[in-house]
């Protein structure tokens, strides 16, 4: 299903999904970052000034956060033996403005939590979430003329942001939706059909767009398959490293946990709290054993864990290309740093 | 101390209440714990698996089972006091409640060493989940061509299951070695230990001059501390063990979850919660960091 989406029928649909979903929407925050904020309805954006900013930097946090959240609770053990789970949210969650790749992140948590046993704490929350795409001229300019390429699925929804025109104001902004599946067509049933042409033209413009970083990953993947880098190559990428667990935390298909109890007269929760494979005490046994016992052995299997094991594992790599952690790492060798790094040095 | 629900299980993450039945100290650090499962159920494990026990306030800890399903519902851990959740473990009385999740982990492959000569290697605490196996073992003769044992210790005081090492010794369907690196006179008891002393790759000459099986007709299992497994292998090697499924082995990790979810328990894209912790060798020899 295509229709045709004025500014003005967005924040109608926009209002009406909020009255059965909690639904985020990436907002300017006053720093000019972005975040995905709760959706203060039409009238509010309009009186408070709070526009929904669907154009604009990268949204630093990970969508996948929205449903593996970095204090999780799993159970409650109550002082009498009993034992209960979380409630479920009252309302699903709609996530809107993901792009392409934060898509394909929550693809792939997606079907690491639902390999058995089914992790019912990450499916209790992410089970009849929407989730809305967001491509088009809509980009930070950081993907060339400020535009995203399309998603062409894993979501319900996607927005793609039609050419601005110079004459016309924001408000007049044109947008194609593109339904995905059942419930996207149950939402934007009444609107106006889009144009296929149009759509195929805005799909043209995507077709080639991030294969450059897409090859950069399967080369860089292929020469350590092969076993192709050395382990001083790890050594000196790990002496940059301040082992401030960054490029984890950011990453949206990091899944890695440890489990924490707080206790209180009333029982002890259980919960489980992001953790980070570049910290000496990740797999530190009590016997004092530790097989990613050095920093050589943690940067080599940050990167690994992404391009070699997961891809054995899942059938693909598991960065999706975010870029989060490039942003975040503080000495500048994050997953697209030490590929470039690496493909430079060992492609003969 | 918190007891817990003996309720169905709601979440991957809850757990099943049980009740401590027996405890029994084995060694000055490790106390053998016998449960039962309040709902009354057997706990349904298999040789080999593990449980996450969990103490509340203190989370869990994964622990091998040290007892064989052959012998009814109750299930024994046996665990060496070495930090917070061990340590509180150790100061439980009879009555107390605890939780399990589980059992998880792949078992020993049952299927493969049937109707083989089993050679059943443990170094220090890896005896409790051998014990299973052995268990199982002397339930089932008539399963197996034969059973040997070897184990060893770090010292005299470490040795494990003493009372059942001599009954193993004594058993018409296993035959059982063990040597320590290092006897120590024995403060508690008049009598010194008067049994082998080395390393327990020193057995092996011993074992294999004397024995009445060939390596191809024989499997090998080693459960012990990481520095154990390769001069074990190597001298198993040396033996004649070199065909595929041959030597199985299991592996400890550090383990959040158990379920193939915390990603802690990682050797490159293995799982050691759901793919092991019992692995074939060949299925982990070339991964690095695995032995
Ligand atoms: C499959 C398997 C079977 C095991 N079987 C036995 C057994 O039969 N008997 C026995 O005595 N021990 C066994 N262990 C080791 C036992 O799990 C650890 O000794 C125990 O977790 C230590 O917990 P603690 O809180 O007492 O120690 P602490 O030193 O207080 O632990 C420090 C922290 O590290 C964590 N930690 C350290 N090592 C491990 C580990 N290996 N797995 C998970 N978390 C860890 C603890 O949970 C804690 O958060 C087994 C381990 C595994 C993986
Ligand atoms: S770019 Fe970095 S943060 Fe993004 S998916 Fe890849 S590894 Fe994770
Ligand atoms: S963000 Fe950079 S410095 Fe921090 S742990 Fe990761 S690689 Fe190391
Ligand atoms: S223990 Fe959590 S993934 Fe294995």
């Amino acid at each position: 299903m295509l229709k045709q989406l004025t500014q003005q029928d967005l924040f109608e649909l926009f209002d009406r999904l909020a009255e059965q979903y909690h639904l985020l929407m990436p907002t300017l925050l006053t720093d000019g970052s972005r975040e995905l904020m709760p959706w203060p309805g039409s009238k509010a954006a309009a009186i408070d000034g709070i526009i929904p900013s669907m154009a604009g930097e990268p949204i630093q946090r990970k969508p996948t956060s929205h449903f593996f959240p970095q204090t999780d609770p799993l159970v409650f053990l109550k002082p009498d033996g009993t034992v209960s789970v979380p409630q479920p949210p009252d309302k699903p969650l709609a996530l809107c403005g993901l792009n392409r790749e934060d898509l394909a992140a929550v693809a792939f948590v997606d079907r690491f939590f639902s390999a058995e046993p089914a992790d019912d704490v990450y499916l209790a929350k992410r089970s009849g979430a929407l989730l809305i795409g967001l491509s088009g001229h809509c980009g930070d300019g950081s993907h060339g003329d400020h535009f995203l390429p399309l998603a062409q699925g894993l979501c319900d929804i996607e927005l793609i942001a039609e050419e601005p025109n110079e004459e016309k104001k924001e408000q007049e902004k044109q947008w194609l939706a593109v339904v995905y599946n059942a419930v996207g067509e149950q939402w934007l049933s009444g609107f106006a059909a889009g144009s296929p042409q149009r759509l195929e033209l805005l799909r043209h413009k995507s077709v080639t767009m991030g294969h450059q970083q897409q090859e950069l990953l399967q080369q860089a993947s292929r020469l350590l398959q092969a076993d192709q880098v050395p382990d001083s190559f790890w050594q000196e990428i790990s002496s940059r490293c301040i082992r401030c667990g960054g490029c984890n935390f950011v990453c949206p298909t990091c899944t890695c946990f440890c489990v924490q109890d707080r206790t209180t007269t009333a029982g002890t929760q259980r919960s489980r709290i992001w953790d980070s494979c570049q910290l000496d005490a990740f797999m530190r046994e009590a016997s004092g054993h530790n097989p990613l016992g050095t920093e050589l052995l943690r940067t080599r299997r940050r990167i690994h864990h992404k391009l070699v094991d997961d891809p054995k594992r899942w059938g693909e790599i598991s960065c999706v290309l975010c870029g989060r952690c490039d942003r975040a790492c503080p000495t500048g060798i994050g997953m697209v740093a030490v590929c470039e790094e690496l493909v430079r040095r060992f492609t003969s | 101390m918190q007891s817990f629900s003996n309720k169905p299980a709601q979440s991957i993450y809850s757990p099943r209440g049980c009740t401590l039945l027996h405890v029994e100290e084995l060694t000055p650090q490790e106390k053998l714990f016998r449960f039962v499962l309040d709902d009354g159920s057997a706990l349904g494990h298999q040789p080999g698996q593990f449980v996450q026990l969990s103490i509340a306030g203190l989370t869990e800890a994964p622990i091998s089972i040290a007892g064989s399903p052959t012998r009814g519902p109750q299930f024994e851990l046996a665990v060496r006091n070495v930090g917070t959740l061990t340590g509180a473990l150790h100061q439980l009385q009879v009555g107390a409640k605890v939780g399990i999740r589980g059992p998880f982990g792949r078992p020993f492959d049952l299927a493969a060493l049937q109707g083989k000569h089993l050679v059943l290697i443990a170094g220090g605490c890896g005896l409790a989940p051998l014990r299973s196996l052995i268990q199982y073992c002397e339930d089932r003769p008539q399963e197996f061509a034969s059973v040997q044992i070897i184990y060893g210790a770090r010292t005299s005081h470490c040795l494990l299951f003493k009372e059942e090492l001599k009954a193993w010794q004594n058993s018409p369907h296993l035959s059982c070695c063990y040597t320590v690196d290092q006897a120590v006179p024995d403060c508690d008891h008049d009598t010194p230990y008067d049994g082998e002393q080395g390393l327990i790759t020193d057995l092996f000459e011993h074992l294999f001059e004397r024995c009445i099986f060939t390596a191809e007709n024989s499997c090998a299992v080693i459960v012990g501390p990481p520095a154990m497994y390769r001069p074990v292998i190597e001298e198993l090697r040396r033996y004649g063990f070199t065909a595929p499924r041959q030597i199985m082995l299991s592996l400890e990790r550090k383990m959040r979850c158990g379920i193939g979810k915390c990603g802690h328990c990682t050797i490159e894209h293995l799982y050691c919660c759901t793919d092991g912790p019992v692995f074939w060798l060949e299925e982990v020899e070339t991964l690095r960091g695995a032995l």
